[in-house]
């Protein structure tokens, strides 16, 4: 899954955050709009393809979605979301995968050194060779993306399509998608283009209508077009998402703060030993001497 | 369509109705987007359920299935009476100011000319006014006359008001309102808007006149033969327009040619019957373009039987199969279930074998039960198919599909293993009409074949039984034409070849006798250079020209777009001539300029016609001929005196409907429609069966196909049948989401998951409350392992179109329970 | 043992005493039987190696300690199981010892200044019973604090099941109850070996000097003796 070619802009649990390379490479983006999604899924059944992923075993439970939510072999899902508005009704479609954060929270929350990293196009990659599917990274995500896979113990989730990315192709949903709604291409292109449809959906009567593109998380690499922008939770978004600040709290105070408590232990122990010395018995002590030693 | 898919980024307006594009054709639907996007189009959606479709439309109508035309009427009277129709081009391109005869009435839902005891129209009531001078029809240009096509259509949607449409609709009027207020701005030069539509429409007994109801909207809102404009069908299969158009219909031939009955004894006989006289010869005249029947006619037989056709022995007409009735399939399986033919009433046996090429009756045919009991009577039944198909286990059906005990049926089945689609070469001919080479992409399989070797041996080895035993009318088996290079298994591209014709002697220039235009075996250029005199020889002349001396057509793929419009003129081939929209002469005014430049069609630059092929003589100046050239009149038809139930279209309520009808309750359904009487053949009465059902597809299956996959990737996301069910009616039933329901109708029963929605809208019908639920149809017992489900067509009744003998799917009475 | 040949008949005597606690052998007294320190090497073996996986995945600065277990994956795999066995072991300590770690009321101060003045190795022992309130103290923090890493690190196993932010607090608590824990271990290891000789025997061999026990604990002495408290 890592492509050893793309240079690193951050990785998981390292000290210096290992930025390496120097070129400037330009940050990368899926456009998704749900205002003319259909819902097809097509964009999944290329995920599955593309990815050779094992099949996954789904039922009728009464929605037209393929499952739940996200799945470790399922990584792109469209939710389908049917709500009274307005006197009538809507029904929302997003397709729903890896965000690739600009400040990922599965990144931030990982531990094991470049398990988790984020190329300089601003992918965000699982590394599966790394990776010890702890699992923490679930926690760390504000969308709820990474799954831990049983089979391998790895966590999964969608890489997109570095493998393709890296040369020169678009990801394999958006090659897929019949109608354009998803689109793929510099950060800058996506989020114009996604603006100025913003601006024709305002005009013709979406006066809330977006751009998701969150700053709480430094913004994403898939910028998303909504017509009811101020209700994300209507398509399973979070209204600002953020790394979680126990997450940062965690990873970044308490952990240095444990470091130096622990090597204080062992320091304050052998400075407590210079200044006080051992507390013994004065004189000889008896021992019988028909004891065996231990 | 009359346009094509790319075209339908041109519109202003998209009216999606009897159909569900984003779901069933979610690959053409970008273009409905593309014209949201680039041009801030309007997308309508019209439909019983909130569909994919909707979900990205400008505004949905919810309507109750069955009562299209109700609404259209009622667009059509809102035109009218608002005067938002485009004028100009009624008066030129349609026979809105033609005078019709005195013989022609409408009253309490019977137009003139019906015959209760055959349930037949005497259609010859219809027909225009003869005007005593000009021995033509009367025209009255300014069309006040109150017999004038416009007055009558005016006076006839007049009951179509918003509060009639509700009540028959169930959609509220200040939403009505607003589609017709929107349909309708494209009813000028300006603005031009589409209609699409699918098997929502067709699929009805009054299917062929919700076309036509939306075919007269379109013509009289000037949208016809412009780009951006049309009346859009979109086909269920990737090549069932090719199928339609190679004569995939009992009562047609290829090229839409009629299939000759018993009674035309001969040739001359035939084609005097098939050939339209030219009707208006006045201004704006007809070309009558099928005066060239018997060019089509004659190169067709030359391409069945070659050399043994000649003019001495009509070119085969005599080999030609007769029909004496109707042999649409659904008749056929009628017959078979009553053992005997009802055409010669109930005289002759039925049929005693089938064989079934890339369809599944038992599938998809209404009443699966009589589907089932029919085959089981069968002698033989031979199917190609690429899975083993409902149709070839009919034998192995579940106990509750009603058929015999398998010991007990004596039919013999073979199933023949058949190559899909992409293990084949071969065109497509989508819905836009563009023929389009496909190259094959693997091998089938083991031992399947193409449907053509399989075909191919069947002949080869029945000429040669004939020639070692003889038989009963040899002749039209031994004399085929069977010239391929390797005639067990036709190479595709010479099929193609043969399809889009050759000259077989050299063919003279009519413009200058001592040229050659053809040199015998040269490929043609086209339906314009075909002979009646067997000198050519051409498959289907509505193909013509898909490959000509310059190789195949089909197989172009060049992205050159002169015009912006998305016409591609180098892409594939569209039939007829390359021609990118039809009735394109109508894309432009009185003086051949196009109503919008923006959106040119054709316009005439003083010599000759330029921009997409011309719909029209490319030199004959405006004024000389109408633009409907297919048409003995020349103009498009608000009134259409052919169809079988009515020259305009009214509403009639489904064979199975909850309500009488309110415009004419003793006439309550289409008095023309067809249906069946063996025992099996059962209808429903609302009082036992009080909802609403519709039947329809997802974009995750295909058809019944994909439930055969094992380990494919679309059973995933659709894994199983389901039954939409209002959230209201759920509630009064005490149904949960994603629980067991049984679904009853009067031929049976299924069960499936519900799914409780919000989507399917409770509607007010003639002022009650109704309930309607609906079910996809892609189950059935025959897929794989955990991929069966219940057949929807066990619910569905066979009750059919007076013109298209299709079976009403998509609107009968159920009711609903908890399993 | 080598060279005790001719006091085997002694031997036999002792190791049978050893089985028994807060008896007196000639001149050393059995402060822990062999139960005890098996529970408490249980415990600490189970600890050390839940420790020793668990840093290496909390901090990139501790990952060397993975090396020991065979790198990362492996220590992921391990931890949690370690992590049970410890809480296991933890719990059975904790019934062990239970009824000796009641605080009396003249230890309440060992919660605050008490402890530091017992680091200073000031104040009065003379009523310092078999355990001083600073075992006691770290027996309850330990309890305490194995069933706070095994409630977070349950959480932790799978994510999946409880809502982000219980698991967020859940890692919260891990690491606040590890980070204490382990200091709290490392002056435990510094006080039972070196600052105090004599100690590291008590849960080696089991037994203490009379001198120890008079030194660290006068009252047990006392009790397990019968004798006033000698005085050098």
């Amino acid at each position: 899954m890592s492509a050893q070619s793309l240079e690193i802009r951050r990785s998981s649990a390292s000290v210096w955050g290992s930025r390496s390379g120097m070129r400037t490479v330009p940050t990368v983006s899926k456009y998704i709009d749900t205002t003319t999604c259909i819902g097809c899924k097509a964009c999944e059944a290329a995920c599955q393809e593309w990815n050779d992923q094992e099949s996954v075993a789904t039922r009728q439970t009464g929605t037209y979605q393929t499952l739940p939510t996200l799945a470790s072999q399922y990584w792109n899902l469209i939710r389908f979301n049917e709500r009274d508005f307005d006197g009538g009704i809507i029904w929302l479609m997003r397709k729903d995968q890896c965000m690739h954060c600009d400040e990922p929270g599965c990144l931030v929350a990982c531990p094991a050194p470049g398990a988790i990293v984020q190329y300089a196009n601003g992918i965000v990659d699982v590394n599966p060779d790394q990776c010890i599917g702890c699992e923490y990274c679930e926690t760390g995500c504000p969308f709820d993306v990474p799954r831990f896979h049983a089979t391998t113990g790895k966590m999964a989730k969608c890489t997109l399509c570095v493998d393709r990315v890296s040369v020169g192709l678009e990801p394999a949903c958006i090659k897929a998608c019949p109608t354009g709604c998803l689109q793929f291409g510099t950060k800058d292109d996506m989020v114009a283009m996604g603006t100025r449809r913003v601006e024709q959906l305002k005009a013709n009567g979406f006066a809330n209508a977006t751009l998701y593109d969150p700053k709480g998380v430094g913004g994403t690499g898939v910028v998303t077009v909504l017509a009811h922008g101020d209700h994300p939770e209507w398509y399973n978004l979070p209204a600002d998402p953020r790394v979680p600040l126990l997450v940062k709290f965690w990873k970044s105070v308490l952990r240095p703060l444990g470091v130096v408590a622990i090597f204080g232990a062992v320091i304050g122990a052998f400075a407590h030993y210079t200044k006080f010395g051992r507390k013994e018995v004065k004189g000889p002590d008896e021992r019988d001497t028909n004891l065996p030693d231990a | 369509m009359t346009n094509g898919w790319v075209d339908i980024k041109n519109a202003d307006v998209i009216l999606a109705m009897g159909g569900n594009p984003a779901e069933n054709h979610p690959v053409g639907f970008k273009w409905f987007l593309e014209a949201k996007k680039t041009r801030n189009a309007k997308l309508i959606a019209v439909d019983p359920r909130f569909t994919r479709t909707a979900a990205v439309a400008d505004l949905y109508a919810p309507i109750r299935p069955g009562t299209d035309i109700a609404f259209l009427n009622g667009i059509i009277r809102y035109a009218i009476e608002k005067n938002r129709y485009h004028e100009d081009y009624v008066k030129i391109h349609t026979n809105g100011p033609y005078l019709i005869g005195e013989k022609f009435s409408f009253q309490d839902g019977l137009f003139s000319g019906f015959d209760p005891a055959k349930g037949e129209y005497d259609k010859t009531a219809w027909g225009y006014q003869a005007d005593e001078k000009s021995q033509a029809y009367g025209v009255d240009p300014t069309m006040q006359n109150p017999r004038c096509v416009f007055q009558l259509l005016k006076a006839h949607v007049d009951r179509y008001t918003p509060e009639m449409v509700e009540r028959i609709c169930g959609t509220p009027k200040g939403t009505f309102e607003k589609v017709a207020e929107i349909v309708t701005s494209t009813g000028n030069a300006e603005r031009v808007g589409t209609i699409t539509y699918a098997l929502g429409w067709t699929q009805h007994s009054t299917g062929v006149q919700m076309i036509r109801a939306g075919a007269t909207l379109q013509l009289l809102l000037g949208n016809v033969g412009r780009p951006g404009g049309g009346m859009n069908a979109f086909r269920g299969h990737s090549n069932i327009q090719g199928a339609t158009d190679t004569g995939g219909n009992t009562e047609i031939l290829p090229g839409y040619l009629k299939t000759p009955v018993g009674t035309q004894t001969n040739l001359k006989e035939y084609l005097e019957t098939a050939t339209p006289t030219t009707l208006n010869k006045q201004a704006w005249a007809s070309m009558n373009y099928w005066v060239n029947y018997p060019k089509f006619m004659v190169s067709l037989l030359k391409s069945v039987w070659g050399n043994a056709a000649t003019k001495e022995n009509d070119f085969g007409y005599d080999w030609l199969p007769k029909t004496d009735g109707n042999y649409s399939w659904m008749y056929l399986f009628d017959d078979m279930y009553r053992g005997s033919s009802m055409r010669a009433g109930g005289k002759e046996p039925g049929p005693e074998g089938l064989v079934s090429f890339g369809m599944n009756p038992v599938g998809l045919g209404p009443n699966s039960k009589k589907m089932i009991a029919a085959l089981s009577k069968l002698k033989w039944l031979v199917i190609a198919e690429n899975v083993e198909t409902e149709t070839a286990s009919f034998w192995k059906a579940p106990t509750e599909y009603g058929g015999p005990d398998p010991s007990k049926i004596p039919t013999e089945v073979f199933l023949l293993p058949a190559a899909n689609f992409a293990e084949k070469d071969g065109t497509f001919t989508n819905s836009a009409r563009w023929l389009q080479w496909k190259w094959k992409a693997l091998d089938p399989p083991g031992q399947a074949k193409a449907d053509q070797e399989i075909l191919s041996r069947m002949i080869l080895a029945v000429r040669d039984l004939y020639r070692k035993e003889g038989g009963a009318l040899p002749d039209p088996v031994l004399n085929v034409s069977w010239s391929y290079a390797n005639p067990v298994n036709p190479d595709l591209a010479e099929v193609l070849k043969e399809m889009s014709g050759k000259a077989v002697a050299d063919i003279p220039d009519p413009k200058d006798k001592t040229k050659v235009l053809k040199t015998a075996g040269q490929q043609l250029d086209g339906f314009g250079q075909l002979q009646d005199d067997g000198s050519t020889l051409c498959g289907n002349w509505l193909h013509s020209g898909v490959y000509t001396e310059a190789g195949n057509n089909a197989q172009r793929r060049s992205t050159a777009d002169p015009n912006g419009l998305g016409m591609f003129p180098n892409w594939g081939f569209s039939w007829p001539a390359n021609r990118r929209v039809m009735y394109n002469r109508a894309s432009a005014d009185a003086e051949g300029k196009p109503w919008d430049p923006k959106r040119p069609g054709i316009s005439w630059n003083g010599q000759k016609w330029v921009g997409d092929v011309p719909d029209i003589k490319p030199d004959s100046p405006p004024g000389e001929f109408g633009a409907f050239i297919m048409l003995p009149e020349g103009v498009g038809r608000l009134f259409s005196p052919v169809l079988n139930d009515g020259p305009f279209a009214e509403h009639y309520e489904a064979i199975e409907a909850p309500i009488a009808n309110p415009l004419h309750p003793n006439v309550t359904s289409n008095p023309a429609s067809k249906k069946f009487s063996s025992d099996k053949d059962t209808y429903g009465k609302k009082e036992d069966f009080p909802i609403v059902c519709t039947t329809y597809r997802l974009t995750e299956h295909f058809h019944y196909w994909t439930q055969h996959q094992q380990n494919g990737r679309l059973n995933e996301m659709q894994p199983g049948f389901f039954v939409e069910i209002p959230e209201g009616l759920a509630k009064e039933k005490g149904i949960a989401n994603g629980s067991q329901v049984k679904v009853l109708s009067a031929r049976g029963e299924i069960r499936g998951v519900a799914m409780v929605t919000k989507r399917m809208p409770e509607l007010k019908i003639d002022g009650k409350p109704a309930w309607q639920i609906g079910f996809p149809i892609h189950w059935g017992f025959a897929g794989a392992p955990n991929h069966t489900g219940p057949l929807a067509n066990m619910l569905t009744p066979s009750a059919m179109d007076p013109n298209t003998w299709t079976p009403e799917y998509k609107a009968f009475l159920v009711k609903v329970e908890k399993a | 043992m080598s060279a005790a040949t001719p006091h085997r008949h002694v031997d036999v005597a002792v190791l049978a005493a050893r089985d028994r606690e807060d008896v007196v052998v000639g001149n050393e007294i059995v402060r822990h039987r062999r139960a005890s320190r098996l529970i408490h090497w249980t415990v600490a073996v189970t600890f050390f190696v839940s420790l020793l996986t668990g840093m290496a995945i909390w901090a990139p600065i501790f990952r060397w300690m993975a090396a020991v277990f065979g790198g990362l994956p492996a220590s992921r795999v391990i931890h949690p199981w370690a992590g049970v066995a410890f809480f296991l072991a933890s719990a059975v300590m904790f019934f062990h010892w239970l009824s000796e770690m009641h605080f009396e009321p003249q230890e309440k101060g060992w919660l605050g200044p008490r402890i530091f003045q017992y680091m200073r190795y000031e104040g009065d022992d003379s009523q310092t019973g078999k355990y001083n309130g600073g075992q006691k103290l770290l027996f309850w923090s330990a309890s305490l604090g194995a069933l706070g890493l095994m409630v977070s690190g349950l959480l932790m196993w799978f994510p999946r099941a409880f809502p982000s932010i219980l698991m967020q607090l859940a890692y919260i608590l891990h690491d606040v109850t590890f980070i204490l824990f382990t200091v709290a271990i490392v002056f435990h290891i510094y006080l039972g070996s070196a600052a105090e000789p004599g100690t590291f025997g008590a849960m080696t061999r089991g037994t203490v000097t009379r001198g120890w026990a008079r030194l660290h604990h006068p009252r047990w002495y006392r009790e397990v003796t019968g004798e006033e408290a000698r005085r050098r």
